[in-house]
């Protein structure tokens, strides 16, 4: 398979957050992506995330991602290095056509969030066996 | 309290650092165009530096790292003459193969950072827990060092 198609499927992504994330404390969390003959595999590092604080929506052919990150600090503390910054993550993806999105699944493991985006029966890959 | 004074010297090893940091906005404001930019961990070099809090607390230090998608077994934290080095190495997951690769933000191998702690620490009580992502180091201030109120009687 060629790899023009991925371009869509996360084209203007990251330019639409980059206005949005002007006026709001929010983290744009780096994400690979990849694909597999059935799926594209989005894999974003939230670390620090509360794990019932992340959402996923498909809305309008958008994926958006959402992160609330847990309390960094006690209060009463003396902070002496202070890096990890933010309040919460948002990043946002265009969905191309060709793909399941009633069937996509999403998983968080040691601040990972993968999501699992099927693609749809005739985008898939087949092999077409020489007779 | 402070706990290390600036040094300009150290600062120089981070440079590399930076420098590919620089490189890897540009390449996302530019839509990747390139590859990825991972070191395979070969060479030793720390290429990435994990983002680190670190907060004084009245019996202890809390030093909270952001490591997502480490392997707790790829990380080792040392104290050596009150010096805290956190050093280890980020691997790529394994089902991900390069071919089907569409964008690749997410930094890979190997890092180190040290720490020159404030005062001395409970060698043997020192604890850390790796969870979501984070790991989180508590150290123990020794008895000595714990702020004793005297009292003054006014004669």
């Amino acid at each position: 398979m060629t790899k023009n198609n991925d371009d869509a499927l996360v084209r203007h992504g990251s330019n639409a957050l980059a206005v949005r994330e002007s006026r709001e404390e929010f983290i744009t969390p780096a994400a690979d992506i990849f694909e597999t003959p059935i799926a594209f595999v989005l894999r974003l590092d939230l670390p620090g995330a509360a794990r019932d604080g992340i959402q996923v929506n498909v809305e309008a052919e958008r994926l958006s991602i959402k992160g609330r990150l847990e309390k960094l600090h006690a209060e009463k503390t003396n902070v002496l290095y202070h890096e990890i910054a933010g309040k919460s993550y948002y990043r946002m993806f265009n969905l191309t056509a060709g793909i399941a999105s009633d069937r996509i699944e999403a998983e968080f493991q040691d601040g990972v969030l993968s999501v699992t985006i099927p693609k749809s029966e005739r985008m898939t890959t087949k092999e077409i066996r020489i007779q | 309290m402070r706990l290390i004074r600036w040094n300009p010297t150290r600062e120089l090893s981070s440079v590399p650092t930076e420098l590919w940091n620089i490189q890897r906005d540009f390449n996302s404001l530019f839509g990747a165009m390139t590859g990825g930019n991972q070191d395979d961990g070969s060479s030793g070099l720390s290429l990435w530096t994990p983002a680190v809090d670190i907060s004084e607390h009245e019996n202890e230090y809390h030093v909270k790292v952001e490591l997502p998608g480490i392997n707790k077994d790829d990380v080792k934290i040392t104290l050596e003459s009150n010096i805290l080095t956190i050093r280890g190495e980020k691997k790529q997951e394994e089902d991900v193969k390069e071919e089907g690769m569409h964008r690749m933000e997410r930094v890979y191998g190997s890092f180190r950072r040290s720490f020159t702690l404030p005062t001395v620490v409970k060698e043997s009580e020192i604890g850390a827990i790796y969870k979501d992502g984070i790991l989180m180091i508590t150290l123990p201030k020794a008895e000595e060092v714990k702020p004793k109120q005297i009292e003054v009687k006014v004669k």
